[in-house]
């Protein structure tokens, strides 16, 4: 009994000894929060601004010719953007060629194949891979596989298809040294497998097992149930994680800039060197000026705009797998 | 109003179970382990040919473990194996030698879900079809409106052949997944608990379907619900722990059971 007045006198002991809610202590929280938020926006708002700001003098002098010209002359003051464009097009598009179906295959494997001792070990070195910085994979890309690649894939390769039509053209090395736009969509490939392979593991996960089920309940064999119901039923997130690997490699700056041969050179050969924009900022930025400065920095304005729209598309597409 | 008089007010009289049917599945000393636990002990039992054998027993009891066994869907998970014989017009399904994949052609399930595949109804129905056989187009178009028209379905969706199968209602879905069943012509179907997402009116479409479908197939069916058995089945099996504990007609089992547990579990004494 006593237990019980005792209860009720603390509790409303609590109740009138409780201060005033302290409206300015309250209104200081909300505003610190509201202000990181705005942090944000406004340091994206900057960046973005001077990029402009600073790229405006190369889109005035230029124009539209600013995308369209394969110039890039220190000299002669003139400068262009097609080859770093198409350079880094070509090197992220081939990345996604060869990375996708590998992590697709590995998505696949680890949550269809797979058995269950072998599944945390697998996953963990791929999610290693994606923890290797980019000096490494450009060090690595440089020194160890790009003597290799030429020896035995450029050389033989190149002795096979020149002169033949199209191929011949595509796959011909003028001077076989490794580096170039297919050595960095390689590179690239390696390092967007882990975050596409991750996220599309993590969308088969989610299918219900009974979808599965009935696929081999139909008498469907694995590699039926895979490509006909499992793919497919993730087929949306999926594109939208290779729309974030695609973004990353765009980007890459480190590794291709290593690998991609640094070349002003429009080639369509996808063993020739190249430039992307990433890697010509990289490579110039440190003595420029005047107009070759501006030219650098409206080539980043291209970089973002190229990435944001990447990344947009992603945002919607992963945003619509989740609503169905 | 005792629940066995409510129960024995849904049997139907209209069907009676022929016991002289040929037996389509004879499963003998069957046994099953998930792991190190014993799941099914020694399961002899007899299903009979266009007839509908229902399953119950509480939760856990192996009515499911029993089913996914006929299409060895189990050996999806190693660490599941069955022991004895389950045998199919006289062919062992656990020899391990058996062609899964045709197998399940022979032996269709339904699941819990309806679980439409991410293509056009027509694909969903055409899908298990194509995996077995090489139709000229016309006669895939005719394969495919037949088992629509088997699942009561072919009405709703005619004009719409093209659209997604995941755009149907709850209902539709699970009769587009037994239109994919019924498309590969085969000689069991099993349902697992095939109603128990669905409302009301959708249950008595499908059981009114699965009630046409004995005409052509053999059908097992998993249920938890007791009324649903009686309306349906012309033989019910009771399962408790793992073990058979009555096979008999429907109408013997919820009129007149044998065992005492059998009669407890449909008088809702325990479950």
């Amino acid at each position: 009994m006593t237990a019980l007045t005792e209860q009720i006198a603390l509790a409303s002991d609590t109740r009138s000894s409780r201060t005033k809610p302290s409206r300015g202590l309250d209104r200081a929280f909300h505003l610190a929060a509201v202000s990181s938020a705005m942090l944000v926006l406004l340091v994206l708002a900057g960046i973005l601004g001077s990029i402009v700001y600073g790229g405006w003098p190369a889109f005035r002098e230029f124009g539209f010719g600013f995308v369209t010209s394969s110039a890039w002359n220190v000299g002669t003051e003139q400068y262009g953007a097609l080859v770093a464009v198409i350079g880094t097009l070509a090197s992220a598009f081939l990345a996604l060629l060869i990375g996708v179906p590998i992590s697709i295959g590995i998505a696949v494997y680890l949550t269809q194949l797979c058995p269950g001792w072998a599944r945390k070990p697998v996953a963990m070195t791929i999610e290693l891979l994606a923890s290797v910085p980019s000096i490494i994979y450009g060090m690595w890309g440089l020194f160890i596989f790009a003597p290799l690649f030429a020896r035995y894939i450029q050389i033989p390769v190149s002795n096979v298809v020149e002169g033949l039509p199209i191929v011949g053209t595509i796959l011909y090395a003028r001077v076989p040294s490794g580096v170039g736009v297919l050595t960095a969509g390689i590179i690239l490939a390696i390092m967007i497998v882990p975050f596409v392979a991750s996220i599309t593991r993590d969308m088969l996960d989610q299918i219900p097992t009974v979808l599965r089920e009935s696929a081999y309940g139909i008498g469907c064999t694995t590699w039926e149930v895979v490509r006909h119901v499992l793919v497919p039923q993730a087929s949306v997130s999926i594109i939208g994680a290779i729309m974030l690997g695609l973004g990353r490699a765009l980007g890459e700056t480190m590794a291709v800039t290593f690998v991609v041969g640094n070349a002003n050179r429009l080639s369509a050969s996808i063993f020739d060197p190249s430039s992307t924009i990433a890697s010509r900022i990289a490579n110039e930025f440190n003595e420029a000026d005047g107009m070759q400065l501006n030219a650098l920095m409206a080539l980043g304005c291209l970089l973002f705009v190229i990435t944001f729209i990447v990344l947009i598309i992603a945002r919607l597409l992963t945003r619509r797998a989740k609503v169905a | 109003m005792s629940p066995t008089s409510t129960l024995s007010s849904q049997l139907t009289s209209r069907n009676p179970a022929d016991e002289t049917a040929p037996v389509r599945i004879a499963v003998k000393d069957l046994n099953f382990y998930y792991g190190q636990f014993h799941g099914l002990k020694n399961v002899n039992l007899n299903f009979h040919d266009r007839q509908v054998t229902a399953l119950i027993g509480p939760s856990g009891c192996g009515k499911s473990t029993l089913l996914r066994t006929f299409n060895r869907i189990y050996s999806l998970y190693p660490e599941q194996r069955a022991t004895g014989q389950i045998l199919l017009d006289g062919q062992n399904v656990l020899d391990p030698k058996i062609d899964l994949n045709e197998l399940r052609a022979r032996v269709g399930m339904v699941f819990q879900k309806p679980t439409p595949f991410p293509m056009s109804i027509y694909d969903n129905v055409a899908f298990g079809l194509r995996l077995y056989e090489r139709l000229p187009k016309s006669e895939l178009d005719g394969r495919v409106e037949d088992a629509l028209r088997k699942s009561a379905l072919w009405d709703e969706v005619k004009d719409k052949l093209k659209q997604a199968g995941t755009g149907l209602s709850g209902g539709q879905q699970q009769r587009l997944c037994i239109a994919r069943s019924v498309a590969q012509r085969p000689e069991v179907i099993l349902f697992d608990e095939p109603t128990s997402a669905l409302d009301p009116i959708s249950t008595g479409r499908i059981e009114e379907l699965i009630e046409q479908l004995r005409n052509e197939f053999t059908i097992v069916i998993v249920t938890h619900n007791m009324q649903q058995a009686a309306r349906i089945s012309q033989f019910t099996a009771f399962m408790y722990l793992g073990e058979l504990i009555e096979f008999a007609p429907t109408t013997k089992m919820f009129m007149n059971p044998e065992k005492r547990q059998t009669q407890d579990y449909i008088t809702g004494r325990f479950g």
